[in-house]
């Protein structure tokens, strides 16, 4: 149990996949302008990252490894997240229409949003079993939403706040990002 | 004419990832050295290069509702011959990128622009258009990459990648304390904000 | 080799069918151009554009919320393959500009000193900014920087100026205040719009029934920009010149002045800017949406009926209007006496209303000679029945209908404005104490009367009528007979001699707060008359609610006016709505049925676009000096010079009495300044100190 607590914590904190892996960047430095919409993103990956971790796992672990496909990871894991984050959309907007409300737009996104492909990837690598894939799946997806909502709130301040004319835009989101990287390093003492 | 104004203007006008905010990921990411930098522009000039060629070939067949998917696995394939060359050539640097070089597939700049520009134009401006691009994007890569490991590591490390020609130059002699701020994430971050922001004011001086 | 070629191949036929049938068991419909827009964007779903991937950037853009360049990865060729599929929509929008509505700036008191970002909304994050009032404008530029056009400069108030020239109607001012002070609005949404709680409103605009921007009227005077004083009135009201003259103007009632010397004459102000555009002799353009196809009938040219019509012009749509008299403007015509509104004048009005392009059929009665069933055959999709009130209440009086010289106010007004002589003899006798009584008191005397007699059962305190009215009527020689309720008629061979009346006295208040007249026993007197008018009261002629099938459908309440919805005027046919005396209230003065016109033009545009008629919970509904907003009618005013307001040119009382020439004049020019001048530009809170200009 310690084990997976541990887990949690570094995929949360210390080596936060937007902060310390670097991945995902786009959406961090697209969708983070408003805070609603930061929140709607951050549950939206939360759900997806989740539920592809889990899967494209079972299809590598039952499927290409034992017959010997392992060089077309690649390929089917794309295919697998893309089919599934469509599918997802289709059903809640049916299904779920609250949920979707919510979540929906965000959905199509997160197709080549590269922290769902790199923790899928990252998960068969490191060799994960199914329980670890699913704890690290879901804490780093916790851990890109937190990032992401500090960000908005931080976004949203600075909307109010005198730029200098040439850092306006995404020059200081990058800068933020990077005292806000700082900010999680200092949990790397913590395990 | 027309070629070479769509292969220039990668090189400047839309340069990513500074004036195209796209591929963010691999910038920060890879950009420690100047050798990863370098590597990981080449592997992606080679995907931009191919999948910008074949979807221009196939354009006119592909059906527009699940072109993206089309597009996708087109850029996959590339990107699954990168790895396994990569692989078997340069086994170092293979290390070193890591997970990045699978995940070329999901870099905007590679889908955007087969979207953008390898779906509407010809084979050869298609191809055109992929090299330039993608040189803009590998040069930015080195410019971050060098700045980086220069302050961060007080070197420079070149190695061209299929050959064994490689060398470390030593900037600033023995006293020079690493500043390793800059190679760790929050100097990638702040480093590429401090880039962007010296893009503008070179774009407003050449403006007035 | 074999193996892996099988693989991908089963896994794509396998995700192709999932999503197939996913697509066809869960659809759900929306707007196809979404999709359109959708297939242009580059779906790289980057996420750069700041909206939630190009699905959402494509909902955004046709829901108006995103620009055709929305995207920035895809470049020119995307933006305009966007603009391409959105090109109808948007040459179709009607031009939208930027309005302030705060008027407090320096005046307005603050609670702090503010030393901070020079920035509204970081100056909004301390307890909503450092004016008293909560709603004020707060004066740092925020709206004037981000304005990428130019059409914004700060004024010397402290308070931004909008350019309409440069204005593109972005919306970026708006988004930026954290205030919400600055509307971006067409100008048909400013016809749609009725006062809310919520609005930066003076006491007087609160308090007119056709809400009229009064305040930014009477600013454009005192700057002498006349006709745009004329087309803020005309945004509210079409006839300027008509109740320039005969509105009892209860927003003067409210005048926050009086609390220093005397109300502002606001409705004399109305009247000098409306002759000034009389006087040019052509009538102000006034701008006109573009055509909706939509076709309207409006049964009545009274004043709500033509009310309606013309606003209903402005939002675009086809309107005729049905007359049953052979002139229009209703009881404006027909009730209202030479001498307080010229029929000349009048008529001018009601051309200016037409040249927007109104039909009218005149002659022609509702029920009688054409009906619902002929209208909606006629292609005409909504009706508004604006048939006023036209009937005059009973006495209670024995004989009162068969009696020669006994006879109903209104009819008695109505041959005058139809030039039918009015045979009157010596003395006559009006029963009633409104302005109806009064115009036929004042009437009676034009008419050759020696001596006329207004009869009313209560005091002078108690009656409706306009106290100018009463005032003028007064000095004409009417003699005024309080406390007194007709008893009986007494005749001879038919025709009235005399009145017989009981002297009252007041009893204790009754449910409407005014004290209640109670009969003293034996005092009858005898009161010897020529002709008796009855004034008491009027109600609508719904006869042709029984003339056919369609039209029955229509309720009617207990007063004998239209049942209908109070904010939407919708009667219980859908397609169908009252407006004017017909509408639930009854009976009321000519400013509330061109608001009630208005309300009922809102309904009939919304319905026409599926919108809901119903009003936001914080609308304003003020009824006399009830219902304002909590805190804008302050009791006291500082810095202000003692004035008094100017006097009213009126004709020599000695001359008019023989003569049917308009009685009350024009002011000049010199005064309707001075007048403006004493105006304080009132908002929520805050007002204009003389004393302070005089210093600055």
């Amino acid at each position: 149990m310690s084990d997976y607590l541990l887990m949690a914590i570094s995929a949360i904190f210390i080596n936060n996949i937007l902060l310390a892996q670097y991945l995902g960047n786009c959406p961090f430095l697209g969708v983070s302008k408003k805070m609603d919409t930061a929140t709607g993103m951050g549950m939206a990956v939360i759900f997806v990252l989740t539920l592809a971790g889990v899967i494209t796992w079972i299809i590598d672990v039952y499927l290409l490894c034992p017959m010997d496909l392992v060089y077309l990871r690649t390929i089917v894991f794309i295919l697998v997240i893309a089919a599934l984050v469509q599918f997802v959309e289709i059903f809640l907007k049916k299904m779920v229409p609250a949920l979707y409300a919510g979540l929906g737009i965000f959905l199509p996104l997160i197709t080549t949003n590269c922290a769902v492909f790199g923790v899928a990837v990252i998960n068969v690598r490191e060799g994960f079993n199914f329980m670890e894939a699913l704890v690290f799946s879901f804490t780093s997806a916790v851990g890109f939403a937190l990032a992401l909502v500090l960000m908005a709130g931080l976004r949203e301040r600075m909307a109010t706040a005198r730029i200098p004319q040439v850092l306006e835009g995404t020059a200081i989101g990058l800068v933020t990002a990077g005292f806000m990287s700082l900010a999680f390093l200092g949990f790397m003492g913590m395990v | 004419m027309g070629l070479v104004r769509e292969f220039t203007k990668g090189l400047w006008d839309e340069i990513p990832p500074f004036r195209l905010v796209l591929g963010l990921c691999p910038t920060l990411a890879v950009t420690k050295t100047l050798k990863d930098g370098l590597g990981m522009g080449l592997a992606v000039i080679f995907v931009l290069l191919c999948s910008n060629v074949l979807i221009s070939i196939l354009r006119n067949i592909i059906p527009p509702k699940v072109r993206i998917a089309c597009y996708i696995v087109v850029i996959a394939t590339f990107v699954v011959i990168v790895e396994l060359v990569m692989q078997a050539f340069t086994y170092e640097l293979y290390q070193d990128l890591g997970i990045f070089i699978p995940l070329i597939v999901v870099n905007c700049i590679v889908l955007g622009r087969a979207e953008a520009f390898a779906s509407k134009n010809g084979v050869l401006a298609s191809a055109a258009d992929g090299l330039g691009i993608g040189v803009g994007f590998t040069l930015s890569l080195t410019v971050l990459g060098s700045i980086r490991e220069a302050l961060g590591c007080g070197t420079l490390s070149l190695k061209i990648p299929f050959t064994d020609i490689s060398h470390v130059y030593n900037l600033f002699g023995p006293s020079f304390k690493p500043f390793a701020f800059m190679v760790s994430a929050p100097g990638a971050f702040i480093c590429l904000g401090m880039l962007l922001c010296l893009m503008n004011i070179i774009g407003n001086l050449k403006k007035s | 080799m074999l193996s892996a070629l099988l693989f991908l191949l089963a896994l794509g036929v396998i995700s192709g069918i999932l999503l197939g049938i996913a697509s066809k068991a869960f659809y759900v419909y929306e707007d196809p151009r979404i999709e359109q827009v959708e297939n242009c964007l580059p779906g790289a779903n980057c996420g750069g554009c700041g909206y939630a991937g190009c699905g959402a950037a494509a909902g955004a853009v046709v829901g108006g919320k995103a620009e055709p360049d929305v995207c920035i990865a895809g470049g020119n060729d995307v933006a305009q393959a966007v603009a391409a599929v959105m090109g109808m929509v948007v040459e179709m929008a009607e031009p939208q500009f930027a309005l302030q509505t705060c008027a407090g700036g320096i005046r307005a008191e603050t609670k702090f000193n503010y030393l901070g970002i020079n920035d509204c909304r970081a100056l909004a994050l301390l307890y909503r900014g450092d004016k008293e009032c909560e709603k004020a404008c707060l004066g740092l530029g925020t709206c004037f920087r981000n304005c990428k056009f130019g059409a914004i400069t700060m004024g010397t108030q402290g308070l931004p100026i909008f350019h309409s020239e440069f204005c593109t109607g972005c919306g970026k001012c708006e988004e930026v205040c954290p205030n919400g002070t600055i509307k971006v609005q067409r100008s048909t949404e400013r016809i749609l719009e009725f006062n809310t709680y919520s609005d930066r409103l003076a006491p007087c605009q609160q308090t007119c029934p056709a809400e009229i921007d009064i305040p930014k009227y009477i600013d454009h005077i005192k700057n002498g920009r006349y006709e745009q004083a004329v087309l803020t009135i005309k945004e509210r009201n079409p006839f300027i010149l008509s109740c320039g003259r005969v509105c009892p103007h209860p927003c003067e009632e409210m005048c926050r002045r009086t609390l220093g010397d005397d109300p502002v004459s606001i409705n004399q102000l109305k009247r000098f800017v409306a002759d000034y555009e009389m006087n040019t002799g052509r009538h102000l353009q006034i701008p006109i949406g573009s055509d909706t196809g939509h076709k309207i009938a409006v049964i009545g040219a009274g004043p709500a009926g033509l009310s309606s019509a013309y606003f209903l012009r402005r939002l675009g749509h086809s309107v005729t209007i049905y007359e049953m008299q052979p002139k229009l403007g209703g009881m404006l015509y027909y009730g209202i006496p030479e001498y307080r509104l010229p029929k000349k004048i009048l008529g001018w009005e009601i051309q200016g209303i037409l040249d927007l392009g109104i039909d009218v059929r005149t002659n022609v009665k509702f029920g009688v000679d054409f009906d619902l069933e002929s209208l909606v055959a006629s292609g005409y999709e909504a009706v508004i029945l604006a048939v006023g009130a036209w009937k005059y209440s009973s006495a209670r009086l024995d004989r009162e209908d068969e009696t020669i010289g006994v006879e109903g106010g209104t009819i008695y007004l109505e041959r005058q404005g139809l030039g039918i002589p009015n045979p009157i003899g010596k003395t006559v006798g009006v029963i009633g104490g409104g302005n109806t009584a009064m115009d036929a008191a004042r009437s009676s005397v034009r008419l050759g009367a020696e001596k006329v007699y207004i009869i009313y059962r209560r005091t002078e305190k108690e009656m409706p009528a306009n106290p100018e009215e009463i005032e003028a009527a007064k000095e004409e020689g009417i003699e005024f007979l309080f406390l007194a309720a007709p008893n009986n008629i007494i005749d001879k061979d038919g025709r009235l001699t005399h009145l017989e009346y009981l002297k009252m006295k007041l009893g204790e208040p009754d449910d409407s707060g005014r004290r209640r007249p109670i009969p003293i026993e034996g005092s009858e007197t005898r009161l010897p008359l020529d002709n008796l008018v009855l004034a008491i009261g009027q109600y609508s002629d719904l006869s042709f609610v029984d003339s056919n099938r369609r039209i029955s459908g229509v309720e009617k309440t207990k007063w004998n006016s239209i049942k209908c919805d109070e904010d939407t005027n919708q009667t219980s046919i859908p397609y169908v709505f009252a407006a004017g005396d017909a509408f639930i209230d009854g009976p009321g003065i000519a400013v509330e049925a061109i608001g009630n016109g208005r309300q009922a033009a809102r309904s009939i545009h919304l319905l026409f676009s599926d919108e809901s008629m119903k009003f936001s919970k914080d609308k304003l509904r003020v009824k006399g000096n009830k219902g304002h907003i909590p805190g804008t009618i302050f009791d006291k005013i500082e810095g202000i010079d003692k004035k008094g307001r100017i006097s009213l040119p009126q004709m020599d009382p000695k001359v008019r009495i023989h003569s049917v020439d308009e009685v009350d004049l024009t002011i000049s020019e010199e005064e309707a300044l001075k007048e403006a001048n004493r105006c304080m530009n009132c908002c929520l809170t805050c007002y204009d100190k003389d004393a302070k200009k005089v210093n600055a």
